[in-house]
């Protein structure tokens, strides 16, 4: 609580804006690789990397 | 002979097991040409900050050779993985990548950016400490760098050109064209 | 007593009510309103502008105009590399981060609006496809949430105030949100590319 006290009006602006951005562009890359793996699995029965027709 | 020679190597690498797998699965070609396309950004990036602090055009009061030096280091991290990523995509797709017009003139701009490069290089270490902090490069290295940015844009344009069958050798008959490609069977029923 | 905060903290309370509009918006189901709105105007610019007619009808400079989409995107990328690495102390550390940061700023700007408008020709040939991709609104929300942050936050914060009078963690998070941010449009680019 204290560091939000020092910090100034413009990097507070920031920190926040970055913090929002930055949770929404991770749960996209969560999202991406979630969907991708049920794909996979979809497609070969269980999460295979390689011997898979989908992958290589 | 040598585009016979060249065709031969095609087939051959065509017909073994990994290079049909990587071309076949859905993700491997895919994600092997993403991270060829995405590197661009660390190796050409890098590439171009140096050639641009060389014409003036950024950071202008921080000496040219620490910028050449210490991002010497990503930019080669970043070409090695174009390296890599580059040869998986000609071993995927060997013939067409071959006998893609585009393809090869983009081998020739590389070996020529490569020559520049080690020009570059050279010169860069025979004028350190003479200008070092000025906003602009002498002349030889500012053409180096001019010179350096057009033919990686260059690069980057054949590279983009090679998806495109304009002038695949199926859809061609200008012989030049036939010839420069590689395209030997073409040319043998002409 | 609440006058003098939102006075001293005018950016903050900006980003605020700009979130808290964004979220009122999508609780009020404005996105799936005007969607449908946007179709004729999406097909307009392929089929009736200039670009559209041009990039749909002439290959070869469709594909020059995405290379040059292409190297704007790579000299977005090493400008975001040597300014946000220099951030979180990993390249050119010898040089003062704030002389980075401000050094690199005219050309990142260049850079980006040669990307946009690139990227206008390149979404105009395929406007009607790109409409129904998730994928390109993702995009488009990403690049216009990362320009806004990077032009009226980042820039802003990083060129007008010493670095050292700023906290390191607000420093990295700033630089880690800017690569993540481009790297997401050059990727979620690609993948448009791939669908």
């Amino acid at each position: 609580m204290s560091k939000l006290k020092n910090m100034g009006d413009k990097e507070l602006a920031a920190v926040t804006a970055a913090s929002v951005i930055l949770f929404a562009v991770v749960s996209h890359w969560v999202l991406e690789a979630i969907s991708t793996v049920e794909l996979l699995e979809l497609a070969y029965g269980s999460f295979k990397l390689f011997n898979n027709p989908l992958v290589f | 002979m040598i585009n016979e020679l060249l065709l031969q190597f095609g087939h051959w690498m065509e017909a073994q097991e990994y290079s049909q797998m990587l071309v076949s699965g859905y993700y491997s070609y895919n994600w092997v040409e993403a991270i060829h396309v995405l590197t661009l950004m660390v190796s050409i990036g890098s590439l171009f900050v140096i050639d641009f602090r060389m014409m003036g055009w950024l950071l202008p009061n921080v000496p040219a050779t620490t910028i050449a030096h210490r991002l010497h280091k990503p930019m080669i991290i970043g070409f090695v993985i174009m390296f890599i990523t580059g040869a998986l995509l000609v071993y995927a797709k060997p013939v067409e990548t071959i006998q893609s017009l585009w393809f090869r003139i983009k081998m020739v701009l590389l070996l020529l950016a490569f020559i520049n490069a080690w020009i570059f290089n050279a010169r860069l270490k025979a004028a350190e400490g003479t200008w070092d902090n000025d906003p602009v490069a002498p002349k030889n290295l500012r053409s180096g760098a001019i010179i350096s940015i057009v033919l990686w844009c260059s690069v980057v344009t054949m590279g983009r050109y090679i998806p495109y069958d304009w002038v695949d050798c199926a859809n061609t008959s200008n012989t030049t064209i036939l010839w420069a490609a590689g395209c030997v069977d073409q040319l043998n029923a002409l | 007593m609440i006058s003098t905060i939102l006075n001293q903290y005018r950016a903050t309370a900006s980003v605020v009510a700009v979130l808290a509009v964004i979220i009122l918006l999508e609780l009020l189901g404005f996105r799936s309103a005007i969607y449908p709105s946007l179709l004729p105007a999406f097909e307009w610019i392929k089929y009736s502008t200039p670009i559209g007619v041009i990039g749909t009808t002439y290959g070869s400079i469709y594909a020059t105009v995405e290379a040059l989409h292409l190297i704007s995107m790579a000299t977005i990328g090493g400008l975001v590399l040597a300014t946000d690495l220099r951030l979180l102390n990993v390249v050119l550390r010898d040089t003062p981060s704030e002389t980075i940061v401000e050094g690199t700023y005219k050309v990142f700007k260049v850079a980006l609006v040669v990307a946009v408008l690139t990227g206008i020709f390149c979404a105009a040939g395929v406007a009607d496809k790109v409409y129904y991709m998730p994928v390109f609104w993702i995009k488009m929300g990403v690049l216009a949430a990362g320009s806004v942050f990077m032009i009226f936050f980042k820039q802003p914060l990083l060129s007008g105030v010493p670095h050292s009078e700023i906290s390191p963690w607000s420093i990295r998070l700033l630089a880690v949100t800017s690569i993540l941010i481009w790297f997401t449009v050059a990727a979620t680019g690609r993948w448009i590319g791939f669908s």
